[in-house]
């Protein structure tokens, strides 16, 4: 951390309202939600302004990340559309700014009523009895599915016919050819597939 | 509460929760006294709360850890390999209550599966027609739907879509558990009221954890010693090589000795290796226990991830009970799909807090925030199945690192073996095919969570040299030294673990009853 030692008067550096509206613009563009109220953006800026106070090494993170913005952004960074916005903050995602931000606000932006009711997220449920007569199982748009397996079911094959069971079957036969395996994301590389003496 | 002096040879079991509870209500209620040796505090059901950073805080284990390896953890969360708890009944407190058994060819995965590359595969010492009634009391005692009577929980929103794509994907084998939450009232406790919070504790208390089962009920016999707040340092031996005492710490970092006649170590697959291997001594120069060199190694963390498929519908996937939602149909032994084992489909849900921390960590941008703002049309689910175990996937002491009481911190390194990613890619795959099946409009693959199955770092197998403990879960090399926990298993199955860590704890209890009357011991 050889930068504040060289300059120990960035320890009394307070960040600007420019900065925090610059930083809320970052959180806005970063984590868009269009149907958001300003103040979780707003409440989440003033956490990471409040982590930054407590830290020089975020302090000193901001403060020159701030700075690059201005730079990439060839004037101020809140004038750029979303778009831009977005590029620039893309080529700076690697930074200790950037993460920290990023770190920052996911922790805490979706930590808050106001956003969970946004969301459709309805929060503490135990005080209100709760789903069992709230609508656990409301969901209309399917049909009632069985809770239990079907009598009808024939029990799980546990252990598919063809696998080669050194146990049991020490020679191991091949798989079928025209078994459908188009399911199969990948080659196959197990080693039970192959064939042994 | 019957207090047992220090310097008595008390019988001592460390950690309280799914094996280290079981064990200590399963031995008092044979007449033997223990004390309980708990790292966490004694929280109880009304102090938990319905916010999910809040309980994480609260409840979860959070004494530093490192890791290391390719896994995405090392990355994302490299300070948080696990998300188990430290209080009194451990991570039972957080578990969901899926409790499907182990099939009889999981306790035979070297010869079932064959030799594969990598892996340390063993077969267990043990079969499925012994456990069969360990696995039965174990249901009993925990509630669990769908047998011995209990009847199953209804459907909740996420369940139906889950369900209704496990239909349209020709799947038979689905149901609403087995899974150890009251349905109905039960053992004293009552029915769930599906507020979905079962991963931060459970405040009905419908849910079984030995904090509302076996520790009030070992208390009751008035043989418990519990001590919370106490977290074991060392387990010492005397010149014969047998375990003579436990020095644990108070919550003040005092250091204290309770002498022992017998220790059982449950501390969760991280910890018991890590406490074995601070046990080194002279005499057991790798750690105690160690001289297969396998203690710590095999770590197994179930094979996972997670699907969030959206819908141009509600689902509303919070409400209700998070896990009530089983496939078993993928769970079968089928190498065509190009891995061995087997894995489970169950329902998860997590609150926006979690979803936006776990669902993509690292993620920011449209991407992203299109995930949550879908939220209350998502349906989500959990792929866990078997993972390989590999020797080189280990827990280590990390001497450069300490904790508060200057203690080394476990480092957890992790790789996943060709089989693993085979297994999840193949589950994405399926789940997504599920969801796409009655409509999904979008899915997202998250990767795995911090781990909650930890599994394997002391494990059971016939010879010594092949692994740490016996068919009992008694250390091959000292005699008077248990396992308890996860630790113990061979092999990971596709089941999530407690149902199997419960089984074994009610089995090795009457080992131990039986050889403390007996003088095996």
């Amino acid at each position: 951390m050889v930068f504040p030692a060289k300059y120990p008067q960035l320890n009394e550096t307070e960040l600007t309202d420019e900065a925090r509206s610059v930083l809320i613009r970052v959180i806005r563009v970063a984590f868009p939600h269009p149907n958001f109220p300003d103040a979780p953006y707003e409440r989440t800026a003033d956490t990471i302004l409040a982590e930054a106070a407590t830290s020089t090494w975020f302090r000193v993170a901001i403060t020159q990340g701030l700075l690059t913005l201005a730079h990439f952004a060839g004037g101020d960074f809140r004038e750029l559309n979303d778009d831009d916005a977005t590029k620039v903050l893309r080529r700076i995602e690697a930074t200790e700014f950037f993460g920290f931000v990023r770190r920052t606000t996911v922790l805490n932006l979706y930590d808050n009523k106001d956003v969970w009711d946004a969301l459709g997220y309805e929060g503490p449920s135990f005080d209100k009895g709760g789903y069992i007569n709230r609508g656990f199982d409301d969901l209309d748009w399917l049909p009632a599915a069985l809770i239990e397996e079907s009598p009808d079911a024939t029990p799980l094959v546990e252990i598919a016919s063809n696998v080669p069971l050194s146990s049991t079957r020490p020679t191991a036969p091949v798989a079928s050819a025209a078994r459908d395996t188009s399911n199969q994301p990948g080659p196959r590389e197990a080693e039970m597939a192959e064939v042994k003496k | 509460m019957t207090a047992i002096d220090l310097t008595d040879d008390a019988v001592v079991i460390i950690g309280s929760g799914a094996g280290g509870g079981t064990l200590a209500y399963e031995l008092t209620k044979r007449g033997i006294p223990v004390v309980v040796l708990e790292a966490g505090g004694y929280l109880h059901n009304e102090d938990y709360v319905n916010d999910e950073w809040e309980a994480f805080n609260q409840m979860a284990w959070l004494d530093p850890r490192t890791t290391s390896g390719s896994w995405r953890i090392a990355r994302d969360f490299p300070n948080l390999p696990a998300w188990i708890v430290k209080a009194v009944g451990g991570t039972t407190t957080h578990w969901s209550g899926a409790t499907p058994r182990f099939k009889a060819h999981e306790f035979a995965a070297r010869s079932t599966y064959g030799r594969i590359d990598g892996a340390n595969l063993a077969d267990w010492p043990i079969t499925l027609a012994e456990m069969e009634p360990y696995y039965d009391k174990a249901e009993i005692a925990m509630g669990s739907t769908h047998v011995h009577g209990r009847k199953p929980l209804p459907a909740n929103n996420n369940y139906t879509v889950f369900a209704n794509g496990a239909k349209e994907r020709g799947y038979t084998h689905y149901s609403t558990g087995p899974y150890a939450t009251n349905a109905e009232e039960y053992d004293g406790r009552p029915a769930s009221i599906q507020d979905g919070f079962n991963f931060q504790g459970d405040k009905n208390k419908s849910k079984w954890s030995t904090l509302v089962r076996e520790i009030p009920r070992a208390e009751a016999t008035g043989l418990l010693d519990l001590r919370p707040n106490s977290h074991v340092v060392q387990i010492t031996h005397d010149a014969s090589g047998r375990a003579d005492a436990v020095l644990y710490l108070d919550s003040e970092g005092n250091l204290h000795r309770q002498a022992a006649q017998l220790v059982a170590v449950a501390a969760n697959s991280i910890e018991t290796p890590r406490l074995l291997l601070q046990s080194a001594s002279p005499m057991f120069p790798d750690g105690l226990a160690n001289s297969s060199g396998q203690v710590g190694r095999n770590y197994m963390r179930h094979t996972t991830g997670s699907v969030y498929a959206r819908f141009d519908k509600p689902v509303n996937m919070y409400r209700g009970e998070t896990m009530a939602g089983v496939i078993a149909d993928e769970s079968k032994h089928d190498p065509d799909r190009g891995f061995a084992g087997g894995y489970y489909l169950e329902t998860i849900s997590l609150g926006p807090a979690f979803l936006a921390s776990f669902v993509e960590p690292g993620a920011w941008g449209r991407d992203f925030t299109e995930i949550l703002d879908a939220y209350r049309n998502t349906a989500g689910l959990w792929i866990v199945g078997e993972d390989m175990p590999q020797e080189s996937n280990r827990i280590t002491l990390n001497t450069s690192v300490t904790d508060k009481n200057g203690l080394p911190v476990p480092n957890v390194h992790f790789d996943d073996h060709k089989n693993d990613a085979a297994m999840r890619e193949h589950g994405y795959t399926q789940a997504e095919l599920l969801y796409d099946a009655v409509g999904s409009i979008g899915a997202h693959r998250t990767p795995p969570y911090p781990s909650t199955h930890n599994l394997g770092t002391s494990r059971m197998s016939e010879k010594p040299q092949d692994g740490v403990v016996d068919r009992w879960g008694r250390t091959h090399d000292v005699p008077n030294l248990f396992v308890s926990d996860g630790s113990q298993f061979t092999t990971g199955a596709a089941a999530n673990p407690t149902l199997t860590i419960v089984a074994l704890a009610i089995r090795q209890a009457e080992y131990i009853a039986d050889q403390l009357k007996t003088g095996g011991i």
